[in-house]
């Protein structure tokens, strides 16, 4: 009998081995980390039939969006967990040097109160919509098939915190300079009631009801993230700017550097979707289902921002250019 | 004051829950997802998380915390730490990453589950950054040891050990999907975080930091004493919501989890972290036997965050505290037995002074596991390696899938727990075993052991090689020895002299 061959140690993890190139940093902690794709009848290694392995089986792996090897999926930023908080962290001290500075200059005395009361009822609210992206991002994450394709969600999900935060903190401050506008009080109100939030919450609530994974991932970052990202931070900025807010504008902007890290990922993951025949048609189904819903919050709420000409055209034209630049 | 407090607006921050109408409570939060414990509305929005950090505080601190763990990696990498460690050491470190790195990434999205679907805004804030933590440990625990892959192909199980059949990665896998990927977001907080990250985490990384720096390995420590800072905010996620349970009335939901989750913790910790603290590591390195570090760690700590929590201890508490004494050296008696089995070498820690420590740490250890070895060493002593080695399987228990066992020699008490499901009879290791899986049978019912997958004939050809295949581990991979029985060596001296006398 001969003896079977002795496995020699290899330069990187097996997985990656094959190649020939050396893996980065964010390959050997960030790919193929999920492990409920090893038994297609059991993700988790449980009774097969028992709820949480049927709701993988049939919202994770038996989505209609089909990828030979989601596993292939890279971020195009690599960002891995330590890369992520040096960057967030710059950012962070960024903002909150904004907050200080224009604390001192006494900004907020300044503004008109009739745009404090704009704040009122047109930004403070906004944290609840930024929450309801942390959660979306949150569940997208937990059903991806792929790790690279989790953690990008994941960061996404952290940043919708930062920016739930920012709107916290802005909305504290702005009680204190005008406490007759029910800041830190009515956003929950105008968030459940006031027409120009509707569009929105309905939108959101929809999307976070969507548990296929296919559809979950399109509808959260194709369809809603660009409404709101159009809407409530380039045109609500553009707003402030107009009625003298510069730190508000000074806000969204530093926000839109998630956004559009955010869209970077999301463009090489609708490349690789497109690889597979059948994918563009899904894909523009979701987005035709999804659009008028995304188009009446955009109209909800930007109809009602002052000094900024046209915004809901210009926003709801953006979100389509968007979804063109990534062949859609 | 230029800036605010962070208390200011820290509350704005987790006044988060609203009411929907376009789509109804249960659909935005499924009971089976949410947990279904009928509780008033709004009794969530009381969750007061203890400990409070903000998303700059978090960015902050953790980058700091990162500067200093991968400092020193960087500082030690050309310190040949490793290649100089004790044989014994490599495999604490090779049983660590493979059971832990990837099931600390899983981590996250038991994290996420509670982020998204908890009722308790509060918690959905704190899950965030749990789930970073938790993305932050499995990507450590991968890159740290991703150094050493070039070396020894058993690093490569750092990574791979999730994906494999391998009998001990099943039972990890079984354990962590049953208290934290297929969980609702409220019991995943009480039994992840609370039940298992409060108690057996601690231990794991504090006390194995205690001993990797006895062992000069200060990477290791470090990273590991890193990660324990992290745990210890996000373990407590899960106590504000005992605590919401308990006031309305939901104590004995509440303590069901906990006694569920910390019987299937004390298992896995029972084969991975008893064996390499009272085996492996290096005799002059260990700090504290597996029972001190139980007893410190489990048994005096966890007990008091029980108690004031307002639960009660589990209902098998006495037979737990009799088997810190002895769970663990069946396992590693099993582990080092079927050693081609799993991915490090497993030191025996046999040699007569190791043995008169475990008689002093545990008496009696002598006339029981000690008679199986006196068997183990006069094979290995003659030289007849072939029965050093198994040729059958052990029978595994249905729910924590580890062999069956009990303590041999004078205090013999091994005993099979059976029970009859839907015409199917299983087997169990013991009453709690049996007990877990009556909680929810059709959990764990459809689940075949790897015992019953070979029964099955669905492990082929039916023997070791077989099996080896079946888990894909491989010659290279396949633990043997961690000191190549140099250890045995005193043996022969001490038998040459007894034959010479």
């Amino acid at each position: 009998m001969t003896e079977p061959q002795q496995l020699k140690p290899l330069k990187t993890w097996s997985h990656l081995a094959a190649r020939r190139r050396k893996p980065s940093e964010y390959e050997i902690v960030s790919a193929n980390l999920h492990y409920n794709d090893r038994d297609p009848d059991a993700p988790y290694e449980l009774s097969p039939g028992m709820f949480m392995n049927e709701w993988y089986k049939k919202n994770t792996f038996a989505t209609a969006l089909k990828h030979e090897d989601w596993n292939a999926f890279r971020d195009p930023e690599e960002v891995v967990y330590r890369t992520y908080n040096l960057m967030q962290d710059g950012q962070e001290t960024y903002v909150f040097g904004l907050f200080d500075q224009f604390n001192q200059r006494e900004h907020d005395q300044a503004l008109d109160p009739r745009w404090a009361g704009t704040l009122a009822r047109m930004y403070a609210p906004v944290r609840y919509l930024f929450h309801t992206v942390q959660m979306a991002s949150a569940y997208v994450g937990q059903v991806s098939p792929a790790s690279t394709i989790t953690n990008c969600n994941y960061f996404q999900m952290a940043d919708s915190l930062r920016w739930v935060s920012h709107t916290a903190y802005r909305t504290k401050e702005l009680s204190t300079a005008f406490p007759d506008k029910g800041f830190a009080r009515d956003e929950r109100a105008y968030w459940e009631k006031d027409p120009v939030w509707q569009g929105f919450r309905e939108l959101m609530e929809k999307t976070l009801t969507v548990w296929d994974w296919g559809e979950a991932i399109i509808v959260l970052n194709l369809i809603a993230k660009p409404a709101i990202e159009e809407s409530v931070l380039r045109k609500l900025g553009e707003s402030a700017r107009h009625n003298g807010d510069m730190l508000l504008g000074l806000i969204t902007d530093a926000q839109l550097i998630d956004s559009a890290r955010h869209r970077r990922w999301l463009a090489s993951f609708i490349k690789m979707a497109l690889e597979t025949p059948g994918n563009l048609e899904l894909i523009q189904s979701w987005v035709a289902k999804w659009e008028p819903l995304a188009d009446k919050a955009i109209e909800a709420y930007c109809s009602m921002l002052p000094d900024v000409a046209d915004p809901a055209a210009s926003a709801k034209a953006a979100t389509r250019a968007f979804r063109h630049s990534l062949g859609l | 004051m230029a800036l605010l407090n962070r208390m200011d607006w820290y509350d704005l921050a987790r006044s988060t829950n609203w009411t929907p109408s376009y789509v109804s409570d249960g659909e935005l939060f499924p009971a089976e997802l949410s947990g279904d414990y009928g509780l008033p509305q709004g009794a969530w929005e009381k969750y007061d998380e203890p400990y409070k950090q903000t998303y700059p505080e978090y960015v902050k601190v953790q980058r700091e915390k990162d500067a200093g763990a991968y400092s020193v990696k960087a500082a030690l990498e050309r310190s040949r730490i490793f290649e100089n460690a004790d044989p014994g050491w490599k495999s604490v470190m090779k049983a660590h990453y493979g059971a832990i790195a990837r099931g600390e990434y899983a981590a996250a999205s038991a994290e996420a589950r509670m982020m998204r679907f908890s009722p308790a805004p509060g918690m959905r804030n704190m899950a965030t950054l749990g789930c970073l933590d938790e993305i932050r440990h499995g990507q450590m625990q991968l890159y740290f040891p991703h150094e050493h892959v070039s070396k020894d192909r058993q690093m490569d199980w750092a990574f791979k050990a999730y994906d494999t059949n391998e009998w001990a990665m099943i039972a990890a896998r079984h354990f962590f999907d049953d208290i934290m990927m297929t969980r609702d977001a409220i019991s995943v907080s009480i039994m992840l975080t609370f039940s298992f990250e409060t108690g057996f985490t601690n231990m794991q990384f504090l006390g194995l930091a205690a001993d990797a720096a006895e062992a000069g390995d200060h990477t290791f420590a470090n990273l590991i004493s890193s990660i324990q800072t992290d745990e210890s905010r996000h373990a407590q996620i899960g106590g504000p919501a005992l605590k919401i349970l308990i006031e309305n009335g939901k104590k004995e939901e509440a303590q069901r989890r906990v006694d569920i989750a910390v019987w299937g913790a004390w298992k896995l910790f029972s084969v991975l972290t008893g064996p390499i603290m009272d085996y492996y590591t290096p005799l002059e390195h260990r700090k504290q036997s597996f029972k001190e570090f139980m007893e410190e760690w489990i048994v005096a700590q966890f007990e008091r965050a029980l108690t004031d929590m307002g639960l009660e201890l589990p209902w098998y508490w006495e037979q737990f505290l009799a088997d810190l004494g002895e769970t663990h050296h069946g396992m590693h008696l099993g582990s080092y037995y079927w050693r081609p089995t799993v991915w490090w070498n497993p030191a025996a820690g046999v040699t007569p002074q190791e043995r008169a420590w475990l008689e002093e740490k545990y008496p009696g250890w002598n006339d029981t596991w000690g008679q199986c070895w006196d068997v183990i060493i006069d094979n290995v002593v003659d030289g007849n390696m072939a029965k050093a080695y198994p040729e059958t399987l052990p029978y595994v228990c249905n729910m924590c899938q580890l062999p069956i066992l009990g303590t041999p020699g004078k205090k013999w008490n091994v005993k099979d727990y059976p029970l009859e499901y839907k015409g199917r009879l299983y087997h169990f290791g013991s009453e709690v075993d049996r007990w877990v899986f009556q909680q929810e049978p059709e959990r764990y019912a459809g689940h075949l052991s790897i015992v019953d997958r070979f029964l099955a004939g669905m492990i082929q050809p039916m023997d070791l090689s077989g099996a080896l295949q079946y888990m894909n581990i491989a010659p290279g991979e396949c633990g043997d020895d961690a000191h190549n029985y140099a250890w045995a060596e005193v043996y022969r001296a001490m038998r040459a002299q007894r034959n010479a006398g």
